[in-house]
């Protein structure tokens, strides 16, 4: 089924990004979290609490909902909505929320998600989560020791070696380059550079990831807003113009998604033919991605299924050095989940918002005035030169996957 | 049903209104692995839904499958997140391709299953043993009167295409 595009490019912008610190202890509430990021937001875009008049975010009863947070900051709401969701869902907002505004139910939307993703509510779904009851659809996986996300998705990994031929040794690449990046980044809890043996003689977790190919679990809060062009001309930063979305597109059998192979396939089969054209780019075009980096796999599938290299040669692509800085087309560069903390994916896009103002947050003397001095040496500057369009991909599980591509105004 | 069943430290809930899940496992307990198949199209699907995903009808049929079948695909659990796994570990999940239906109605769907690869006594088979192309059949993991788990185990049948392991 072709999805026809409205014509809403160029037409919004992302104009406020912030976030708490990365930990593992944060010590306090969600709520208190959020407000947090959400209130940086909106000052990095500088506007008030009264120029917010719309909110999102997601969360899987692990968080607190938009009605405290806002109440906490004084907004008082033209529109909002509380999301079930993980991965890929941040993408999938920023869509929604140029909806809301293009539907003249608000002006301005800012997306949040707070979790106590380590202290807390652990992802992995180890603590409490282990010991939830079993039933449902939970049945046809559980009971047979596959609970985490890791276990979800280590088959259809181990198919895409099988398929393709792809090592171990290639995918460590994404945690090798992913690390380097974190080496030039004060937000991040794993700031040293690590070397594809050490992914390889890290611990097995569930074959074939080893730690070192798992992410980082962690408590934060984060936050983006959404405006028109329109507005956004008026704010504080050169805006970052939205070029396309494509939001939770999914494989068939969504149930049981095995049940529709090729299980090496990712929902970036799908996505792409929507955000493509709706971006009116293609990748080649693209100077920074940012795919979601539950696992160095997760990069890797989604890199090869959106055409970044051919399907099949994502194993190649991420070991070439292209996904480096100082490479054709860094991934990550903030070190993201697997470095900088987990976030369930909306780091990945204050990032690339972050570089396509020309302002990331790196150790560069002058990176606070957008001045860099792009030496990639550890301990110095993460900023892409003239970064002009990047592109988002987010990963909920092998079937789900959200995209977003944006350009510098 | 009583319930729950207990298992490795976990509760699983089949209540009497489960209408996916109550009588596949009931036929489990006989030893029979059952999936639904459409009574319009005649196409079988698994896991139990309430309507084809190919035709949308509603009516169905359980029927009886082999349950032989091959490694489509698979993981080697080293580190276990649920506490009652932790003393199997490693322990293989292994996606199966049952021989019904295989490339139906398109060369990439399949009636697919998720299991543990066990030995006789239902502890996990070795992994070297492990490995995508290698045959297996269903045996019933009895957990109470009315429950038990399919599981898969290896058979000395010949393999089906390429076999394949993670290498070392």
């Amino acid at each position: 089924m072709v999805v026809q595009s409205r014509g809403l490019r160029d037409k919004y912008c992302i104009v406020g990004v912030g976030e708490t610190e990365y930990s593992r202890a944060s010590g306090r509430t969600t709520r208190a979290m959020a407000v947090e990021a959400i209130r940086k937001a909106i000052l990095d875009a500088g506007l008030t609490a009264a120029d917010v008049d719309g909110m999102l975010d997601y969360q899987g009863g692990d968080s607190t909902l938009a009605n405290s947070v806002a109440s906490d900051l004084g907004i008082r709401f033209n529109f909002y909505m509380d999301v079930m969701g993980g991965g890929s869902s941040t993408e999938a907002l920023v869509g929604l929320a140029m909806g809301a505004i293009e539907a003249g139910m608000c002006n301005t939307v800012a997306i949040y998600r707070s979790m106590n993703g380590y202290s807390e509510f652990r992802i992995g779904g180890t603590g409490a989560r282990a010991a939830q009851p079993v039933r449902g659809l939970d049945l046809a996986q559980v009971p047979y020791g596959m609970r985490s996300a890791g276990q979800n998705f280590a088959p259809t990994f181990m198919r895409h070696m099988y398929e393709y031929g792809t090592t171990s040794a290639q995918v460590a690449h994404v945690r090798v380059a992913h690390s380097k990046h974190a080496s030039q980044n004060p937000k991040a809890l794993l700031k040293q550079r690590v070397t594809v043996q050490d992914v390889l003689a890290s611990r097995w977790i569930v074959k074939p990831l080893h730690l070192l190919d798992c992410c980082l679990e962690t408590d934060n809060a984060t936050c983006v807003i959404v405006t028109s062009a329109e507005r956004a001309r008026n704010l504080k930063h050169r805006p970052v113009h939205i070029l396309g979305v494509a939001g939770r597109v999914s494989k068939p059998r969504l149930d049981f998604h095995w049940a529709h192979g090729p299980i090496s396939r990712v929902a970036g089969y799908y996505a792409k033919d929507i955000i493509f054209p709706q971006a009116g780019i293609g990748p080649e075009d693209v100077d920074v991605t940012g795919s979601y980096d539950a696992f160095t796999f997760t990069t890797m599938l989604q890199l090869e299924e959106y055409g970044f290299c051919k399907k099949g040669e994502g194993g190649a692509y991420v070991s070439s050095g292209i996904i480096e800085l100082g490479g054709q087309r860094p991934n990550n560069t903030s070190g993201s989940h697997l470095c900088e903390g987990y976030t369930h994916g909306m780091s990945m896009v204050i990032e690339n918002v972050r570089q396509l103002r020309g302002a990331v947050d790196d150790y560069c003397p002058r990176a606070a005035e957008g001045v860099h001095t792009y030496d990639y040496s550890p301990g110095h500057c993460r900023q892409v030169k003239d970064a002009e369009i990047t592109m988002n991909l987010g990963w909920a599980m092998p079937a789900t996957g959200s995209a977003l591509i944006m350009r510098r105004g | 049903m009583p319930q729950p069943v207990q298992y490795r430290g976990m509760a699983l809930i089949v209540p009497d209104n489960d209408s996916e899940w109550k009588e596949f496992y009931e036929h489990a307990r006989a030893h029979r692995l059952v999936v639904r198949k459409c009574k319009a199209c005649g196409l079988m699907r698994y896991p139990p839904t309430h309507a084809c995903p190919w035709c949308m009808e509603l009516g169905w049929t359980w029927q009886e499958v082999s349950g032989r079948g091959t490694i489509y695909s698979y993981e080697i659990v080293a580190h276990a997140i649920q506490p009652g796994f932790r003393e199997q570990t490693p322990y293989a999940v292994v996606l199966i391709e049952l021989d019904e239906q295989r490339g139906q109605p398109t060369p990439d769907e399949a009636l697919r299953v998720i299991a543990n690869l066990v030995k006789a006594d239902f502890t996990p088979e070795a992994e070297a043993n492990v490995a995508i192309g290698r045959r297996v059949r269903v045996v019933f993991q009895d957990l109470a009167d009315h429950m038990a788990l399919p599981q898969f185990t290896l058979t000395e049948e010949p393999a089906s295409g390429r076999v394949w392991r993670m290498p070392e």
